[in-house]
C-alpha cells in the first residue's frame, strides 16, 4: 500500500486528526464510566476508539503504536464482552492507558519525545494482568521490557482463538523483528480453518444493477383558488389530512404571492407540493373530494417523479434498519462452521458471562443491541461536518473584513454626498449594512470553535498533578460547548493549563489538612467557560485555602515590589502575584513552576485581548476569571485624533471621557501631568507627544481626556484632540505588513480609505508611567 | 474476464482515513467507480439510493455495524444481490461465522496490502483486468 508515497501520507495526516478525535472520544467515555455511565454504548464507544487508532496504526506501520493499543484493547474487549468488571481500580488504570496511548500517537506523528518506554511497559504489564484477571503488582524493579510475546497474554477463557494477523505481528514486533504491515497471509490460517470460501458473484448482474429504490406513494400538487377558502375549505386542515395517510414532505410554493399593495384578501396564491410516502392513489384523491374544482390539482406515482425528475427519492429505511437490528440482536444459535477448541476452563473463567447470556461471545458481535436502548448517544456524533482547509476559511474572514471597509466607506460617501436619509440609496444601503454584518458574523461562527478540544486536555493533566502532590482532586468542567474564535482557543490551553495547576498545587490543601478545616478530603476544582456581554469568560475556581494575603504582601515586600507600610486593599494584594518577579524558587514547586509566573499567564491573555482577575475568600477558595474577546479578527473601537492622526482606542479598555478644564489638570515634578477623575489623581498622557506627532505638549483643556483602564487596572487618561465617533474596526495586524511599534497593538482601514492605528493602551499607559508608578506606591507610605 | 473498471463500489468505514486507504487500494488495482458512507446506517442509505455491485464495510461502525449493514442490505430485495466484502480488525471464528450466516461474500482482515485486497475481489467476482 506505500506505491504512491504522496496520497499514503496525505492519509496518514487525515489518520492523525482522526485520532485526536478518537482519543477524546476514549477520554469522555472513560470519565463517563469513571462517573458511573454504565450503557453498554459507552463501553462500545471505548473499545470502539482504541480500536480504530490499533487499526490505522497498522496499516501505517506504526509499530509501537498497534503494540500497546492491541493490549489495551484485548482488556477493553474482556470488559465489552462482560467478562471483566469496570471497577475503579480498573477505570483508573484504563485512563492512565489512555494517557500513555496519547502519548504514543504524539511520538508516532512526530510531535513529541518517544514515549517513557518504562511506564508504557509499565502500563501493559498492569492491563495485561488485569485481562488475565491478576491483582498487578508493580515491579520494585525499574519496570521490566515486555518479557515476552503479547499473545501470551490472551485470555484462554473461552475467547475465540486470536487467530488474526495483527496477534503474529505483535509476537514479531516484541521478538524485535522489523515490522511489516503486510501480515495477512503469513500470520493468518488459511480461510479454509474458519470454513470459509468466498462466495462468488453473479458478474451478470454487472450490467443489471437494480434501480434506485423508490418508495410507494403519491405527489399532489395541491392550488386553491380564492373561492376554495370562500366555500370554508382550509388548505391546513388538506394538508394535516394528507400527512395522517403517509410520512409526508410539504414544498410550499409562494412564487404566486404578489406585494402587500397588490393583495387581494380573497384570492389563493400559495402552492404546496406535498409527497406522501405509502399511502395509495385512492386515499390521496379522497381528501380532495369535496373541493373538486376549487384548487388545481395534479397527481403523480413517487416512482414517476424519480423517473422522470431526479429528485431524491424518499424511502423508509427506518423499518429496514429496525429489522436488520432487531434480528442481529436477538439470541441466535450458530451452526459452527468448524468445531471451536473452546477451553476447558471456560466455564470457570468466566462465570459472569456464562450466567448472563448463553452465548457470552455474542456481546462484542451486537452492539446494536444496546443501540436501539440509547438511540440519543449515537445520533449526536451523526452531524454532517467538512473539513476545510484554514487556509481558505482566513481568506474568506479577510475578504468579509474588506467588504466591511468598503461598505463603511460607502455609507461615507453617501453621506457625504447630502443624500437624505430616507433617500433609497441610504435606505438600500441600511440593508447592505445588516447583511454585511450578518455575513461577518457567519463567517466568524466558522472559525467558532468549541472550548471542548482545550477542556478536554485538562482532566489528564488533573491526574498527574494531583498524583504528584499527593492530594485527592476532582475536576468539574462546565460549558464546553462555548464557543470561541479558533486562534482563542488554541491560545487558551497554556494558561488554563497552569492556572490549573496553581489552583491544585497553591489553592487545594492537602486530605489531612482538609479534613481538619472540616471540607471533604477530595477538593474540587472547576473550569468553565460561559459567554458574557460578546466575550467568552473563563473561571478557573478551587475550594481550597484561598489566598494567603500576609504571605503575599511579605514575599512583594522582600522583592521590593511594593514599600514596606504600603497600603492595599485585599484585592490590591490578591493582584501581586500578576507582578513581574514576584513568582519565584520560594513559591513554585515543580509542579506550577515550569519557570512560568501568573505574570506570564496575564501577559498572554492581554496579548488576546483579554483580562484576567481573581477573587478570593481565605479558607474558602479562589476564583480566576479570564475574560477574552471571541475574535481577533475585529473589535469595537472609539476613533479619535491627535495631531492630524487618526487613531482608535479599544472601546474595552475606556472607562469614560471628559472634557479637562485646567483647574483639574496638575503638574508633578513640573512636567508630569495629573488629572482630578472622580476625587483621585490619575496621570494625564498626551498621546500625540508619546507618540512623536509633535513635540510640545497642548494645553490639556483645549483636548478630550479620554480616561482608559488597563488590565491590571491601573487608570490613566489620555489626551487626544477630538473624538470621531465609535465603530466597529477590521484588525490588520502591523507586525506582518511592518513591524512591532510600541504602544501600537495592530492597524485598521477607515470608512474613509485612511489607515488608522489602533492604541495599545495598556503599553501605552505602563510605558508612560513604569518609573512614577513605583515611586507613587513609595510616595503614598 | 471482468474489468475492475466496471466495478461500482461502496465502501463504509467510520475512519475518514481507512477509506482513503481503501479507495486507494482499489484505484491500485484499477477501480474507477466509489461511494463512501461513514457508518452502517449511512451505508444503507447509499446502498438503496444509488446502487453498487460491491460494499465494502468496516464490521466495527457506530449505528449500525458492518452485520447490520449486510443484513440489511440482503433484506432489502433490490440490493440483495450485492457483493459484500467485510473487512475486520480482529477475525474470530465468531464473526466470520455470523457474516457467513447473513449473506458475506468475502471477509479482509486489518491492515491488508493492495495484493490481499485483490485476492479478496478475484475470490468474489473471479479473476480481474
Amino acid at each position: 500500500m506505500t506505491d504512491a508515497v504522496d496520497p499514503f501520507e496525505a492519509i496518514k495526516v487525515v489518520f492523525f486528526q482522526e485520532c485526536d478525535e478518537l482519543l477524546g472520544d476514549l477520554e469522555a467515555g472513560l470519565l463517563a464510566i469513571e462517573g458511573g455511565d454504565t450503557d453498554l454504548e459507552t463501553v462500545n464507544a471505548v473499545f470502539r476508539a482504541v480500536h480504530s487508532v490499533k487499526g490505522g496504526a497498522g496499516a501505517f506501520g506504526l509499530e509501537d503504536l498497534v503494540r500497546f493499543a492491541h493490549v489495551f484493547e484485548t482488556l477493553l474487549d474482556e470488559v465489552r464482552a462482560g467478562r471483566k468488571t469496570c471497577d475503579d481500580t480498573m477505570v483508573k488504570t484504563l485512563l492512565r492507558a489512555s494517557d500513555v496511548l496519547s502519548d504514543h500517537i504524539a511520538a508516532a506523528r512526530g510531535q513529541a519525545d518517544p514515549v517513557d518506554e518504562a511506564r508504557s511497559a509499565g502500563l501493559v504489564a498492569e492491563l495485561e494482568a488485569l485481562t488475565r484477571g491478576d491483582v498487578y503488582v508493580a515491579p520494585a524493579a525499574p519496570a521490566p521490557m515486555m518479557d515476552g510475546p503479547v499473545m501470551a497474554a490472551l485470555p484462554v477463557d473461552g475467547l475465540p482463538a486470536m487467530d488474526e494477523a495483527n496477534d503474529g505481528n505483535a509476537n514479531a514486533v516484541a521478538a524485535e523483528v522489523p515490522f511489516e504491515p503486510v501480515p495477512m497471509m503469513p500470520g493468518l490460517p488459511e480461510a479454509d480453518e474458519f470454513g470459509f470460501r468466498p462466495v462468488a458473484f453473479d458478474l451478470k448482474a454487472l450490467d443489471t444493477l437494480p434501480p434506485p429504490a423508490v418508495a410507494s406513494g403519491w405527489r399532489v400538487v395541491f392550488r386553491p383558488k380564492g373561492r376554495m377558502y370562500a366555500h370554508a375549505n382550509e388548505a391546513g386542515l388538506m394538508l394535516r389530512e394528507l400527512g395522517r395517510l403517509g410520512q409526508a414532505t410539504v414544498t410550499l410554493d409562494a412564487s404566486e404571492l404578489p406585494d402587500l399593495e397588490a393583495m387581494s384578501a380573497e384570492e389563493g396564491y400559495l402552492a404546496w407540493t406535498v409527497d406522501i410516502v405509502g399511502a395509495s392513489e385512492s386515499d390521496v384523491r379522497d381528501v380532495f373530494d369535496f373541493v373538486g374544482s376549487d384548487c388545481d390539482t395534479t397527481f403523480t406515482a413517487l416512482a414517476d417523479v424519480a423517473a422522470s425528475a431526479e429528485a431524491a427519492p424518499a424511502f423508509d429505511i427506518a423499518a429496514l434498519l429496525a429489522r436488520a437490528q432487531a434480528e442481529v440482536a436477538a439470541p441466535m444459535t450458530l451452526e459452527p462452521i468448524v468445531s471451536m477448541a473452546v477451553a476447558p476452563s471456560a466455564a470457570g473463567a468466566a462465570p459472569a458471562a456464562t450466567t448472563a447470556t448463553p452465548r457470552p461471545a455474542a456481546a462484542p458481535a451486537t452492539p446494536s443491541a444496546s443501540l436501539s436502548a440509547s438511540p440519543s448517544v449515537t445520533a449526536a456524533s451523526a452531524a454532517p461536518t467538512i473539513r476545510v482547509d484554514l487556509d481558505r476559511v482566513d481568506r474568506l474572514i479577510n475578504v468579509v473584513g474588506e467588504l466591511v471597509i468598503q461598505q463603511a466607506m460607502l455609507a461615507q460617501r453617501v453621506v457625504e454626498s447630502g443624500l437624505a436619509r430616507s433617500s433609497g440609496i441610504s435606505v438600500g444601503l441600511e440593508d447592505l449594512e445588516l447583511l454585511t454584518r450578518e455575513i461577518q458574523d457567519s463567517v466568524m461562527a466558522i472559525r467558532a470553535q468549541p472550548v471542548k478540544s482545550v477542556f478536554q486536555r485538562m482532566p489528564r493533566l488533573v491526574r498527574e498533578v494531583a498524583e504528584m502532590t499527593g492530594k485527592r482532586v476532582r475536576l468539574v468542567t462546565a460549558g464546553e460547548d462555548t464557543e470561541v474564535d479558533k486562534t482563542v482557543v488554541e491560545r487558551l490551553a497554556e494558561p488554563i493549563t497552569h492556572m490549573l495547576r496553581n489552583a491544585i498545587d497553591h489553592g487545594l490543601e492537602g486530605p489531612d489538612d482538609r479534613v481538619a478545616a472540616g471540607k471533604p478530603a477530595e477538593g474540587t476544582v472547576r473550569l468553565a467557560a460561559l459567554h458574557r456581554s460578546g466575550r467568552i469568560v473563563i473561571e478557573i475556581s478551587d475550594d481550597g485555602r484561598g489566598i494567603n494575603r500576609e504571605r503575599v504582601r511579605g514575599i512583594a515586600v522582600s522583592r521590593g515590589l511594593i514599600a514596606e507600610d504600603a497600603s492595599l486593599s485585599d484585592e490590591e494584594v490578591d493582584n501581586l502575584i500578576f507582578l513581574p518577579g514576584f513568582s519565584t524558587a520560594d513559591t513554585v514547586s515543580d509542579i506550577s513552576g515550569r519557570g512560568v509566573g501568573m505574570d506570564v499567564v496575564r501577559r498572554s491573555i492581554q496579548a488576546l485581548g483579554g483580562r484576567i482577575t481573581i477573587a478570593s475568600v481565605p479558607g474558602k477558595g479562589s476564583v480566576f476569571t479570564l475574560s477574552l474577546p471571541l475574535t481577533l479578527a475585529v473589535m469595537d473601537g472609539m476613533v479619535v485624533s491627535a495631531a492630524e492622526q487618526t487613531l482608535v482606542a479599544p472601546l474595552t479598555a475606556i472607562v469614560e471621557s471628559l472634557l479637562p478644564r485646567a483647574a483639574d489638570v496638575h503638574y508633578v515634578g513640573g512636567h508630569d501631568a495629573v488629572i482630578t477623575f472622580r476625587e483621585k489623581f490619575v496621570p494625564l498622557i498626551d498621546v500625540a507627544q508619546v507618540m512623536g506627532f509633535r513635540a510640545d505638549p497642548v494645553p490639556p483643556s483645549t483636548g478630550v481626556a479620554v480616561i482608559v483602564e488597563t488590565e491590571a487596572g491601573v487608570r490613566a487618561a489620555l489626551l487626544f484632540d477630538a473624538i470621531q465617533g465609535q465603530r466597529q474596526v477590521v484588525i490588520k495586524s502591523l507586525e506582518t505588513n511592518y513591524q512591532q511599534v510600541p504602544g501600537i497593538a495592530a492597524a485598521t482601514i477607515l470608512g474613509d480609505g485612511r489607515v488608522a492605528l489602533i492604541l495599545d493602551v495598556d503599553a501605552l499607559v505602563t510605558n508612560a508611567r513604569r518609573k512614577p508608578a513605583r515611586a507613587d506606591l513609595k510616595m503614598a507610605s | 474476464m471482468p474489468a475492475a473498471s466496471a466495478i461500482r463500489t461502496l465502501i463504509v468505514d467510520d475512519q475518514a482515513s481507512m477509506r482513503a486507504l481503501i479507495r486507494t487500494s482499489l484505484q491500485a488495482i484499477g477501480c474507477r467507480e466509489f461511494r463512501e458512507a461513514a457508518d452502517g446506517e449511512a451505508g444503507l442509505r447509499e446502498a438503496i439510493t444509488s446502487p453498487v455491485h460491491l460494499i465494502i464495510s468496516d464490521f466495527n461502525m457506530p449505528n449500525l455495524d458492518g452485520l447490520g449493514l449486510l443484513r440489511a442490505v440482503r433484506a432489502h430485495p433490490p440490493t440483495a444481490g450485492t457483493a459484500f466484502i467485510m473487512l475486520t480488525g480482529r477475525a474470530d471464528r465468531e464473526l466470520v461465522a455470523r457474516a457467513v450466516q447473513f449473506g458475506v461474500n468475502n471477509y479482509l482482515v486489518k491492515p491488508f496490502t493492495v495484493a490481499q485486497l485483490k485476492e479478496k475481489l478475484e475470490g468474489v467476482f473471479g479473476p480481474l483486468t
